[in-house]
Parts: structure tokens; sequence; C-alpha cells
């Protein structure tokens, strides 16, 4: 069986593995390098970033943990981009290897579906190559969306990508969008010492998180001294001497070096012959797939970003599997009622399943456990106190419908939450496993108990 | 400020109103209650805030607190210093760890408040 696969990120380089091993003579075609936004723009780059960002916060508190530093600190971003840099080669050098190993061969260059069976491969040189295949995964992906009257220019109007490759950290940075990529940015560069402004337009920020996570957020925000501005647009911008000045919808005008536009992807559907081959495409160009990812045109599928689903790595990752085992026969279809959702701003927020409000539209019975890292010694001995998990459960089965955490290390412990809700486990359950002392871990089972009032270090209510 | 020259709310906030201002803070037992604070979310200027409803928050390192206010009135002025202090509260809740001015109506009525023999007694009561 030959497959060939559009795309080298985290949904195509995965899926070509998958096939490689299920015995498929397998071909990617991609036009940048491998590992995609994910591995060179998003995932990896920016933690990065946060990595050096959080040491700085740590070093701001040296002397409260009994070590006397006397030394300025002060930031070199272009030795953070340099470590980005070799961090991504190394991994980009990982996927090319792992690819190798398995047999699959790279080919670079821009692919379009010329016939249901067959990909036409346009080198940056000008050459051009014909693959044929039995079958297709389409894994092409997503890139910034540029707001209208916003055009990117790397200097003063950046994207997520231009944010990376900054050679100063700005004075004032704004940041159009208050969405998990906005966010996070934020946390980055006031970190690293610039003055940020968030701009959302919709009341709240992160509004895919439950509304206490997104409230807790702006706080922790506050506290950092990041702005935020909801339920406010950017009306004009004009280009000063110093940057840029922005006239707000609630009557503020900020003046500014730079603005990060960060509303959105786009998606990589256009120019990769879809129409020809019959493919279906939605109102934001994403691609339609049925349950088993396969697209309009039988023999071809699609997975990530470019179908316009859950726009995370791990989603597209685990879409690509599910697409080369079902070319091979299994019809499987992914259950996304249990996507763990991590974003790295400081604090860290993460979250799986359904937040309260859904719940509650889904017309659930729902009660809620909730419990402060504060409670616990180790986020003392760490000194990271702010955060807390809360649990959302069914009423009537105690099943646990959703877990979402914001505070240190809530990437990490979230993922007892994902095992819970892929395994229809109850909130009981939880609470009866062993959670070893001192951890943050405590405060999932914390929450879990907090459900019956019954969380051992939580003072009882008058 | 002396605790028996002030008026209190049963959410453990005092105030001192002269003329058509009202100063306010915690009380000694908030403070105690809460432990080491760390951090104040103060009000905007400007911000109108109703007796009874939260205009604030107060983070300890045990707990996370509303504030609640003790009279209605406009916020004219905030204590900047507890932005990077927070913990003079804890050192001087009725002096150096006021939390806010407000601009209150003429005459306005304090009959809900207690007088501090009256908040000491509703202490000993609520502590058992």
């Amino acid at each position: 069986m030959k497959i060939s696969i559009l795309g080298a990120g985290p949904g195509g380089y995965v899926s070509a593995i998958r096939a490689a091993q299920f015995g498929a003579a397998v071909t990617v075609i991609e036009s940048d390098e491998v590992g995609g936004t994910c591995l060179n723009w998003g995932c990896i780059p920016t933690k990065v970033f946060t990595a050096s960002s959080e040491l700085i916060a740590k070093t701001k508190i040296l002397s409260d943990y009994g070590i006397e530093f006397h030394h300025d600190i002060s930031v070199n971003l272009a030795k953070i981009i340099e470590r980005k840099n070799r961090i991504v080669r190394t991994q980009v050098k990982g996927i090319r290897n792992l690819l190798k190993s398995w047999g699959i061969s790279l080919i670079k260059g821009r692919g379009t579906i010329t016939s249901p069976r067959e990909i036409t491969v346009l080198s940056g040189s000008g050459d051009s190559k014909k693959i044929s295949s039995d079958n297709i995964i389409i894994a092409t992906g997503s890139k910034p969306f540029e707001l209208p009257g916003y055009p990117f220019n790397g200097k003063t109007i950046l994207s997520s990508n231009d944010a990376l490759e900054l050679t100063e950290v700005p004075k004032q940075l704004v940041i159009i969008g208050g969405g998990i990529i906005g966010c996070e940015f934020a946390s980055i560069y006031r970190e690293l010492g610039a003055e940020v402004t968030i701009i959302e337009l919709l009341p709240e920020i992160i509004t895919t998180e439950d509304e206490s996570i997104s409230i807790q957020l702006q706080k922790e925000f506050k506290k950092r001294k990041i702005t935020v501005y909801t339920s406010t647009k950017v009306e004009t911008a004009a280009v000063t001497q110093s940057g840029l000045s922005l006239f707000l919808s609630n009557g503020k005008e900020i003046t500014t070096e730079k603005i990060l536009v960060a509303v959105g992807r786009s998606l990589n559907s256009t120019d990769i012959g879809l129409k020809d081959a019959g493919i279906k495409t939605g109102q934001q160009n994403e691609i339609i797939v049925d349950e088993f990812l396969e697209t309009a045109c039988p023999g071809i599928f699609a997975v990530g970003d470019v179908t316009g689903g859950i726009m995370l790595a791990h989603a597209a990752s685990r879409e690509g599997i599910i697409a080369a085992q079902n070319i091979f026969g299994a019809d499987e279809a992914i259950d996304y009622a249990a996507v763990p959702n991590v974003i790295f701003t400081m604090p860290e927020i993460a979250s799986v399943g359904m937040s309260e409000k859904k719940a509650l539209e889904s017309g659930l019975n729902v009660t809620t456990g909730f419990f402060q890292f504060r409670a616990l010694g180790k986020a003392h001995v760490i000194g990271e106190i702010e955060g807390f998990v809360k649990i959302v459960a069914e009423k009537k089965t105690d099943r646990i419908l959703g877990m979402h955490i914001i505070g240190a290390h809530a990437s990490d412990l979230i993922h007892e939450g994902a095992l819970a809700i892929t395994n229809n486990l109850t909130i009981k359950q939880i609470a009866e496993t062993i959670h070893a002392h001192p951890t943050l871990s405590e405060s999932i089972r914390e929450a879990s108990e907090d459900i019956f009032g019954r969380a051992i270090h939580k003072p009882k209510i008058q | 400020m002396h605790p028996e020259d002030l008026k209190y709310h049963r959410e453990h906030m005092w105030t001192k109103v002269s003329g058509n201002k009202a100063k306010i803070g915690i009380t000694d037992y908030a403070q105690d209650s809460l432990g080491d604070i760390v951090y104040i979310d103060l009000p905007e200027i400007d911000l109108d805030v109703e007796a009874n409803s939260e205009f604030g928050e107060i983070e300890s390192t045990k707990s996370t607190s509303s504030l609640i206010a003790p009279v209605s009135g406009r916020v004219i002025k905030v204590n900047e210093a507890l932005s990077e202090s927070p913990e003079i509260i804890n050192e001087d809740p009725y002096g150096k760890g006021w939390i806010a001015v407000l601009e209150i109506e003429d005459n306005l009525d304090l009959d809900d408040l207690m007088d501090y023999s009256e908040y000491t007694k509703y202490v000993e009561e609520e502590t058992g």
C-alpha cells in the first residue's frame, strides 16, 4: 500500500510513522521544516521562552529562599532565541531520523492534489514531480490569522511567529486577542520586562476555559501588572515616531512600540487542490471529514488544524494515528471528550472535559468540587501558592465530567483528569486513591472530596 | 487610629467617617484569621461601591476572601503602598494598613454598623 501525506507537522509525521509501522510505503511532502507549527513556531519555541521567563520570576525571589545573589539580572533575547533554535534543530533532526528509520521518504516542496490518487509536488527550484498513492492524508495545518487593516510586517505589527524572532524586548507590547496564544505571550513578555496590554473583544479572556479559570487568570495578570481590556477593540491605529498610537473602543488611547496580533489561525486549505478532488470544505475553509477522518473523496483523509476541530498538536497526532489505522480498515473514531488542553501562562492552566457551564448547557445535573493550592504544604514549599483545582461531576452518577486547574504544574497534573474521564471514573474513585504527600496532586483528591463537603484541609463552612 | 473610635461591619471591615469621607480597612481579627497577607486587589478610583457587596479581594497564604464594603460610596483614594507591601495590613490594620477612602453621602445612616464593644462581642460569639 502506498500512502502520501501532505504536511509533516504533529498530524502528518505521526500518521506517517503509524502507516509505515503497518507496512505502507509512505511519502511525506513538506514545504517547510518537519515538526510543523508545533515544533518550529508554536508549542516548543514558546515553551523555551516560558522557561526563561519562569527563571526570571524565580530569581526575583531568591532571597526569600535564603539565597543571596548580588548581581543584576538582564535579559539577552538573542541568547534565548539561540537556545530555542538549538532545541528546535535537535527535535527536527530527531523527527527526520525517525522518518528515515521507518523508511519514509520526505520530499521538500509544495504539494497539490491533482487527482484523487496523485499529488504534484513543486520544489523551491521550480521542478515538479508527480507522486501516486492509494491513499492520501492531508495535514497541512494553519497559520497566524491576519487582522484586516493590520498586515504583519515583522517590525511593529507582529504575528506569533514574529514574536519568537525579536532581537530586543519591546518597551511596550499590545496584544490583540486574549486567547491562548495572546495570554501565553503576555506572560512571556511581561516577565522579560515589557509593559503588556491585552485587548480582547469578548467579555473575558481565554473563553475556551471554565469561567472560574478565566476570572482567576485575569486576577493573576493584574498582580503581574499586565493590563487587560475586555469587551474592547482597537478602533484606529496611527504610526508615530515611537511606534504606534491606538485608539480603543473604551475611549482609551495607548502608545506602544509593537502590536502582536493573536486573533486566531487561518487554515492552510486553499491552493492544495481540494475542489478538483471533490473534497468538501466548510465556512472557515476547514476540510469536512466524517467520524473516521475521511473526506468527501474516498481514500483521502484529513487530520489536525486543517479540519477546523481542536487546534492542538496532541489532538492532531491522535487523529494522525487514527487516520492511518482507518486506512488499514480499523474503522475507529476519536473520543474528543477527554482531550486535555494546556496553557503555559504564568501560572499554568490545564483542563480536560466539560466546563461547568457546558455541562449545565448539556442538561446534566452538575455538582462541583474546589480546592486551593494554598491549603497544601507543597505549594508553600515551592513558593507557588496561587491556583486551584475545580472538578465538575454528574450529581446522579458521580462521574467526572471535567477537571480545571490553574497553578504550578497544572499541565502535568491534568492527566489524572484525562485518565478519569477517558475511563468514566467517579469522584469517589479519585477520592479513594491514595495521593502521595507532599505533592500538588493532593489538591485533586481534596477537590473530589470537596464535592461531598469532606475535603480535609478546608475549614468547615459556618 | 484607635479601634474604639471606629464603626464595624459584620464582614470584619472597619470604617472611620469624617464629614463626607469614609476610610475603610479590615479588622485586626480579620487580618489575624487570614494569616500572612500576600496580595490585595485594590478597587479602582471612581468605582461606586455598595454597602454589603464585594469591592475587591484579599489573598493570604491560607485563603482568598472578598472585601465587603461597610458603607456605600465612591472610591476617591486607595492605599497604593499595599500593592507592593500588602503585609502592612497584618502589621497595622487600623493605621498604615487602611485600604481605601470613599466619598459618601452627607449624613449617611450608619445604624447598621457596630461600635467597638458590639463588634468585640460579635467576634467572641463567632469564635465561640
